[in-house]
C-alpha cells in the first residue's frame, strides 16, 4: 500500500493529471478491502446529485464572457474615475477591479489576462516603478477569491456538505463570512501601495463630475450586476444556483445582445474554453467523492486526528500549524485541487479542535490565495511572465512584498474568528 | 492517396468537433433550463423533471469539459517538478504520465461499463421512464474518449524521444 502511494506521488509530480491519480488511488483503496471497482464510478455519478453543482459551470461561463468583453476597460475607467485623484490612486484601481474581477471569473487566469493588459501600461504611464506595478498585478490576479461567488468558495462549500460533519455549512454563509476578511486583505494591500507610492504626489487626473458621469454611464449595463447578484444571494431573493443562472442571462443579453461586443458565432469557443476549466474541476471534484468515501470507511480522518491530538493540544497550535502546511500546499498544488483533497481530512480535524466550519473554509482559501503567487508554482507567476514577457524570477522578486503584506492579512483571519463569523450571527 | 495517419488525424479531427458540438448544446441547454426554472418558479408551475435533467447536464457537461481538457493536456496537475527538467527527461515524464492516465481511465471506462450493465439487469427506470443506462453509457463514453487523448499523448511523447535520440 505505501509503495502504491510513493509511486503515484511520484506520477503526480510528474505531473499527471490529478483526477487521474486521485481515481487510482480510489482504485487501490477500494481493491484492497475488497469492494468493487465500480464503487469509484458509482461515486463520480453522484456529480449529478449535488444540487449546487450547477452554479460552477454557469458562473464559469458568465466569468469568461464578461472577460471576452469590453467590461474590464470599462470597470477599470469607471474605478479610475471615482479613485484616480487620490495620491497612490491607480493602484488602488488596480485592487478594486482585480478583486471584483477575480470574485466573478473565480480566480482561473482570467483577471491576469483580461485586467493586467489594460493596468500594466497605465502603471508605466503614470510612473510607478516597474517592479512594483510588476507585484501588483500579479498579487491581484488571485484576489476576490473570498468574495462571493467566487468559484473556491462554492467548491469549498459543495465539498463540506458532502462530508457531513459538524454544523452544516451553507453557500450563502459563505458569502457573508468572506467579506470582511476579503476587505481586509485590500484595505491591507491598499494601504501600502499608497505609503509605498507616496512620492508620486501628483494624482492620475482631478476628480471629474462630467468624467465619473460618462463613466458611470458607459458602464450602466454592468453596475447592476454585482447588485443583482450579491443583493439577490445576500437578501434571500435567490439561491446561488438561482444566481448563477441570472448572471449568465444577463452577461449574455447584455454583452451579445445589447452591446454587441461578442459575435453570436464566437459564443461556442468561449463556452468550450470555459468548460475545459469546469471539466477538470469537476473531474477531480468526481473522483474525489469517491476517494474520500474510501477514506473514511478506513477512518483515516479519525486515525489522523487522533495522531495530530497527541502532539497538538491547543487550537491555536493547531490553526499556526494549519497556517504553515497550506502555505507549502500551495505551493505546489492549486487551490481546487487543494479543496477536494485536503478539507476531508481537515475539517474534521478542525472541527474537533473547534473551529467553525466556515472559518476554517474562509483561513484555507485565503491561505492557499497566496499560493496562487508563490514560487515555485504559482500559477499567476506564469501567467504574468507569459503575459508582459517577463522572467518568472522577475515576477517572484516583485511579488515578495505583496506576499508578507498577505500573509499578515492570513494571520489575522486566522486568528481572530470573529472577522470571519460575526456577519453571520 | 490518404495514408493511413492522416485518416487518423481526419478521424481525430471529426471527434473533436462532435465532442465540442455536443459539450456546446449541453451547456446552451443548461442555461435555457436553469434560466427556465426561474421563470417557472416566478409562475408557481413545478415541472419535476427540470430539476433531475438539469443536475444530469451538469454531470454531462463535466464529462465532455474533461474530454476537451484531456484533448488539449490542460487537466489540473502538479507542474512544477516537470517544468524544470531538461527537455528530454520532460518528453520522458509526459510519457510516463500518458500511460499511467490512459491506463486508470480505461480501468475507470471498464467499470462505468460494468455500471451500465448493472443498471440494465436492474430495469432502473431514471428522468421521465429513459432506463438508467441509456442515461449512464455517458461514463464509458467519456472515460474511454479521455483514456484515447492520453494514449496519443504518450504516443507523441515516445516518438518525439526516439526521434531526440536519433538525432545524438
Amino acid at each position: 500500500m505505501i509503495a502504491v502511494s510513493l509511486a503515484l506521488l511520484v506520477v503526480a509530480l510528474l505531473g499527471a493529471p490529478l483526477f487521474a491519480v486521485i481515481a487510482a488511488s480510489a482504485l487501490t483503496g477500494f481493491a484492497s478491502s475488497g469492494i468493487d471497482l465500480s464503487a469509484v464510478v458509482i461515486e463520480f455519478n453522484r456529480l449529478a446529485e449535488t444540487p449546487l453543482l450547477v452554479a460552477i459551470p454557469l458562473f464559469t461561463f458568465a466569468g469568461y464572457l464578461l472577460g471576452e468583453s469590453g467590461a474590464p476597460q470599462r470597470i477599470v475607467r469607471l474605478t479610475q474615475s471615482f479613485l484616480g485623484w487620490l495620491p497612490g490612486g491607480l493602484a488602488l484601481v488596480a485592487i478594486a477591479t482585480c478583486a471584483l474581477f477575480t470574485a466573478f471569473t473565480g480566480a482561473s487566469g482570467v483577471t491576469i489576462i483580461a485586467l493586467g493588459a489594460l493596468l500594466y501600461p497605465a502603471f508605466q504611464y503614470a510612473g510607478y516603478p516597474e517592479r512594483f506595478s510588476l507585484g501588483l498585478i500579479t498579487s491581484s490576479g488571485s484576489l476576490g477569491v473570498l468574495f462571493a461567488p467566487s468559484l473556491p468558495l462554492i467548491l469549498y462549500g459543495i465539498v463540506a456538505q458532502q462530508l457531513g460533519v459538524g454544523r452544516p455549512v451553507s453557500i450563502e454563509e459563505l458569502f457573508v463570512a468572506g467579506l470582511l476578511p476579503g476587505l481586509l486583505m485590500l484595505v491591507m494591500l491598499g494601504a501600502w501601495s499608497v505609503w509605498r507610492n507616496r512620492a508620486l504626489r501628483a494624482p492620475l487626473a482631478a476628480f471629474s463630475w462630467t468624467q465619473a458621469f460618462a463613466a458611470v454611464r458607459e458602464s450602466a449595463w454592468e453596475i447592476p450586476l454585482p447588485f443583482v447578484v450579491l443583493g439577490g444571494i445576500y437578501g434571500g431573493f435567490f439561491a446561488v444556483s438561482e444566481a448563477a443562472a441570472v448572471t449568465v442571462i444577463y452577461v449574455l443579453v447584455v454583452e451579445v445582445l445589447i452591446l454587441r461586443e461578442i459575435p453570436v458565432a464566437r459564443l461556442p469557443d468561449i463556452m468550450r474554453r470555459s468548460m475545459v476549466l469546469v471539466g477538470a474541476v469537476l473531474a477531480i471534484l468526481g473522483m474525489a467523492l469517491a476517494s474520500t468515501n474510501y477514506l473514511i470507511d478506513a477512518e483515516v480522518p479519525v486515525k489522523l486526528f487522533d495522531a495530530v491530538r497527541s502532539h497538538i493540544s491547543s487550537q491555536l497550535t493547531f490553526l499556526l500549524m494549519l497556517n504553515v502546511f497550506l502555505l507549502l500546499l500551495g505551493m505546489i498544488l492549486d487551490i481546487f485541487s487543494a479543496i477536494v483533497i485536503m478539507i476531508p481530512l481537515i475539517l474534521p480535524m478542525a472541527i474537533g479542535y473547534g473551529v467553525d466550519p466556515l472559518h476554517l473554509g474562509i483561513v484555507f482559501l485565503a491561505n492557499m490565495q497566496i499560493g496562487y503567487f508563490t514560487p515555485p508554482v504559482g500559477m499567476n507567476l506564469f501567467i504574468a511572465s507569459h503575459r508582459f514577457g517577463k522572467p518568472v524570477l522577475e515576477l517572484c522578486r516583485a511579488a515578495i512584498p505583496f506576499f508578507f503584506i498577505l500573509l499578515a492579512a492570513v494571520l489575522i483571519i486566522t486568528y481572530w474568528p470573529a472577522l470571519s463569523l460575526v456577519l453571520v450571527r | 492517396m490518404v495514408s493511413t495517419s492522416g485518416l487518423v488525424r481526419g478521424l481525430l479531427r471529426a471527434l473533436a468537433l462532435a465532442e465540442n458540438a455536443a459539450l456546446v448544446t449541453l451547456l446552451g441547454a443548461l442555461v435555457v433550463l436553469a434560466g427556465g426554472q426561474i421563470l417557472l418558479r416566478q409562475l408557481d408551475v413545478a415541472l419535476t423533471w427540470v430539476d433531475p435533467l438539469t443536475r444530469l447536464l451538469v454531470l454531462w457537461v463535466g464529462i465532455f469539459g474533461a474530454v476537451a481538457a484531456s484533448r488539449e493536456n490542460q487537466h489540473i496537475a502538479i507542474d512544477a517538478l516537470s517544468r524544470f527538467l531538461p527537455p528530454r527527461l520532460q518528453l520522458a515524464a509526459g510519457a510516463v504520465v500518458g500511460l499511467f492516465a490512459s491506463g486508470v481511465c480505461a480501468v475507470l471506462a471498464y467499470e462505468a461499463a460494468r455500471f451500465v450493465q448493472f443498471e440494465h439487469e436492474g430495469h432502473t427506470a431514471a428522468l421521465g421512464g429513459v432506463p438508467a443506462w441509456i442515461l449512464a453509457l455517458v461514463l464509458p463514453l467519456g472515460f474511454g474518449l479521455i483514456a484515447i487523448r492520453y494514449a496519443i499523448l504518450f504516443g507523441s511523447r515516445v516518438r518525439a524521444l526516439a526521434a531526440a535520440r536519433a538525432d545524438t
